[in-house]
């Protein structure tokens, strides 16, 4: 519930800016909504910090003591000027000075994005460029600044810290380091594979040439929330084998060899850790776990057994001294330090150190900031005479992701049932679409028939579609153009059109 | 005619234990984070009498947020009728009145005109009734209201004066106990030996505390001229404002001790068997009222929004002659929107 205590803030007199191409219900309240045009994030950010630059309100002090490369990058940012990011954006020229104003010259200003900032192909520029905004102002390092970025699940972060990428270990060690390494080769007494592996999107593909054969799955649904619903497919059906571990049975574990039952978060002990890097404890199970399920350590630990290499653990809180063992930002970290309080902040170094609040206090982790030039590079996809919408993807209020979980309630289900697509008013009277017509959206990769909401929240120009709803998966549509460094795919941008029935 | 008695607190626990003998006991339990529950009591020590109310209210022992009507396996239909002992402690003067009025929305006899007018509509529900019967309700005067009670502008708290099946009032080394209905006496009469009669001295501290809990409330909400107001002078624009703050969680009516919307759900197991399932449900959701087609008749939030609080400061009054809010504050502290009865009502009050 971040949004309940943004709303806490405005409540005590705090000014929100909320930049979203769609009017969503905290932009309702926001004392300036920019609209701006799917995938133009990189030219609003740069504009917003021209114009700080041209009026002197950038923290001289701050880029001085703790930033490095300020003029390569002040070069680029001369170029984007308000009028020229108008024409690009489509947001007023005077609405980014205000909104820039008023960002840097508060005391205290905290940045929030979400995934509208890194489900694109220039996902890495548009993190940089939220990271320039911020040193360019020093909002960073104390009480109510920083940048935060909101994730998509409980537990991303905690995934992440645990070594869930392909070219880090725990704690984000990387792979490559030969002494990283050897520690826990010691530890686990294993060599390990010193190449950094595949990412999620590529690995799906490389299933098609062979080079995965066999995959497991555990608690996720790539045939929905992957992009390119076809391709996903295909790729899974090009597996020599395919383990899946959920709560439910979903589109993927239709396409597994073996279906592993997992179990839900009131089954489960261990913990979470969140946005703030807070490691929280789940205090215990709630009920025990249903038919035969097992919790995913225990899975887990049972595979590792019966394939060679012996896993006995009493419980999660052993795993949790093996963490600590071998993740230095981890290192103070153990369930009897999380039972009495709301969880430990890392980096924790011992077991008497109370957690870090705020990262970057007095220097940046890798020393000095670097200012990253971010020149706007255009969505992979844009519009053409042919596919003349944008098309953006997105959660609605009711569900959750791809209702794995969320349909399966009867209010909600009753609330929300169906797919529908945003239209504004003006493309529906152009095109003669009426409030809940059913309507073909059709891109390069596909098309779904839905039903159409004409309504303001949205731009003209462009579509919305929730991808909760697997008789209408939006991602048959998105594209699976990926960002060259984080390979994260593009589901907030693509090429549509659409048709009447 | 109620009965007083002086219970010594150094029994308290004494008593509490005794009537777990035969009933389960549900007291508000403080957990390891510092939030309040009702839940079932394992340690009476654990007992967590003097924190502010715990946010979710005790509805749920009468009328849980799902249950089971009954069963069915081809033409065989079990009916599950709850018929559990249980006795509730530590609720407060607000939740025991918001039991009140339930009580009459369940047997279907408002105590107005509408039980003339519609004479068939006295229906009592028999899962509702099952429990009402085996509970027993021992509430708490508050002599400390918190920051987000407005019960005494209500006449639901800080004491009650009849209504209750027992109510304790803290006299700091003893307590007060007051018993209204007969299960309420019976409980105390079973024990008699903790008990000692009242005497003078005792009902006049019992009157310092009322005048010294009375004189703490933070909040003072009038909801006669909130309802006068909402009725003639409130504009679209208004409820426009507040519809943009509303989040539709549905989080105040999931609280509200007074809210008793339900929807009736079948789960089937087979083509032969499965069972049917009241859940609670709330009118601010858009398909609360959803027909044929998806036709829905009042589908934008502002008129939810409003309907619920008409519903509430208007409807209410003339249904059954009392407001369908006691000033629990229960929606203060759940709603994000921050639109919840107390704080909208003020709005309402300052608003042209």
């Amino acid at each position: 519930m971040v949004a309940m205590h943004i709303i806490d803030a405005l409540q005590r007199g705090a000014i929100l800016i909320v930049a979203d191409p769609r009017k969503t219900m905290l932009a309702g309240l926001a004392h300036i909504h920019l609209q701006h045009r799917c995938g133009t994030d990189v030219v609003l950010l740069n504009s917003i910090m021209n114009v700080i630059i041209n009026e002197g309100l950038v923290n001289i002090d701050f880029v001085k003591m703790r930033t490095e490369r300020f003029d390569e990058f002040e070069k680029v940012i001369r170029e984007y000027t308000p009028q020229m990011a108008e024409a690009i954006t489509g947001v007023p020229e005077e609405e980014i000075r205000r909104a820039a104003r008023i960002y840097a010259s508060e005391n205290r200003t905290m940045l929030f994005y979400g995934m509208g900032i890194t489900q694109h192909t220039t996902g890495v520029d548009n993190v940089h460029a939220c990271a320039n905004l911020v040193m360019l102002t020093a909002h960073v390092g104390h009480t109510a600044t920083g940048l935060n970025p909101l994730r998509g699940h409980n537990n991303v972060q905690g995934a992440c810290d645990m070594g869930a990428l392909p070219d880090f270990l725990t704690g984000y060690q990387p792979v490559s380091d030969p002494d990283i390494r050897q520690r826990f080769e010691r530890v686990w007494a294993v060599r390990l594979n010193p190449v950094p592996g595949l990412t999620l999107t590529e690995m799906i593909s490389a299933s098609l040439t062979k080079r995965i054969r066999a995959m497991y799955i555990m608690g996720e649904n790539p045939v929905l929330s992957d992009p390119h619903t076809d391709h996903t497919i295909r790729s899974l059906k090009a597996l020599d084998f395919l383990v899946v571990q959920d709560i439910f049975m979903t589109e993927t574990t239709q396409l597994a060899d073996v279906v592993l039952p997992g179990v839900s978060f009131a089954e489960k002990d261990g913990t979470f850790t969140n946005t703030e890097r807070r490691v929280q404890k789940i205090r215990r199970a709630a009920i025990e776990p249903v038919g035969e399920a097992l919790p995913d350590w225990q899975i887990i630990s049972e595979l590792s057994t019966r394939m060679g290499y012996s896993m006995n653990y009493r419980g999660t809180y052993e795993i949790m001294e093996e963490i600590a063992l071998l993740t230095p930002i981890y290192r103070g970290i153990r369930h009897h330090r999380l039972e009495h309080n709301f969880g430990i902040q890392w980096p924790c170094p011992d077991t008497s150190h109370p957690g870090t609040a705020y990262l970057h206090r007095k220097r940046f982790s890798k020393g000095m900031g670097t200012f990253i030039p971010t020149p706007y590079i255009p969505p992979a996809e844009v519009p053409d005479s042919e596919f003349p919408f944008v098309l953006t993807t997105g959660r609605n209020y009711f569900q959750f992701h791809i209702g794995t979980m969320s349909r399966k309630t009867i209010t909600l289900e009753r609330e929300d049932p169906e797919c529908f697509v945003e239209v504004n008013p003006e493309d529906a009277r152009s095109l003669g679409i009426r409030n809940r017509e059913k309507i073909r959206v059709i891109t390069r990769r596909g098309s779904i028939d839905v039903i159409a909401k004409v309504t303001d929240r949205i731009i003209p120009g462009t579509i919305y579609i929730p991808f909760h709803f697997h008789e209408a998966p939006a991602n048959r549509l998105t594209n699976p153009a990926l960002d060259e460094i984080a390979r994260i795919p593009e589901f907030k941008v693509c090429a549509a059109r659409i048709e009447r029935l | 005619m109620i009965e007083r008695f002086i219970l010594d607190k150094n029994d308290l626990s004494y008593w509490l234990r005794q009537i777990r003998k035969n009933a389960s006991l549900i007291a508000p339990v403080k957990s390891l984070v510092g939030d309040v529950v009702f839940e079932s009591l394992e340690q009476i020590h654990e007992i967590s009498l003097d924190h502010p109310l715990p946010p979710p209210s005790v509805k749920e022992f009468l009328f849980p947020q799902i249950e089971t009507m009954f069963e069915y396996n081809g033409d065989e239909i079990k009916e599950i009728i709850d018929e559990e002992m249980r006795v509730v402690v530590g609720l407060r003067s607000c939740d025991a009145s918001a039991i009140k009025i339930i009580d009459r929305f369940f047997a279907g006899e408002t105590g107005s005109d509408y039980d003339m007018v519609h004479p068939n509509r006295k229906y009592k529900d028999p899962y509702y009734f099952s429990r009402r019967q085996n509970t027993v309700f021992i509430s708490m005067g508050c002599n400390v209201p918190g920051a987000v009670c407005f019960c005494y502008n209500l006449g639901a708290g800080p004491f009650l004066d009849s209504g209750f099946d027992i109510q304790l009032i803290d006299l700091e080394d003893r307590y007060l106990v007051e018993a209204d209905s007969e299960k309420g006496k019976g409980l105390v009469r079973r024990y008699d030996y903790l008990f000692r009669k009242v005497e003078t001295g005792d009902l006049e501290d019992r009157f310092e505390a009322l005048l010294s809990s009375i004189s703490k409330f933070e909040k003072r909400i009038d909801l006669r001229e909130t309802g006068q107001k909402i009725k003639n002078s409130m504009p679209d624009s208004f409820w426009q404002w507040v519809a943009e703050r509303c989040f539709e969680c549905g989080g105040c009516v999931y609280v509200c001790s007074l809210c008793t919307c339900f929807n009736i759900v079948d789960y089937n197991f087979s083509n032969q068997s499965g069972k049917r399932c009241r859940i609670w449900d709330t009118c601010l959701f858009k398909g609360f009222t959803e027909m044929a087609g998806r036709v829905i008749p009042q589908e934008k939030k502002e008129q939810r929004l409003k309907r619920w609080w008409f519903h509430k400061i208007l409807y209410y009054p003339e249904q059954f002659k009392t407001f369908g809010c006691v000033g629990c504050g229960r929606c203060t502290i759940t709603c994000p929107g921050h639109i919840d009865i107390a704080t909208l009502s003020e709005k309402i009050m300052g608003w042209r």
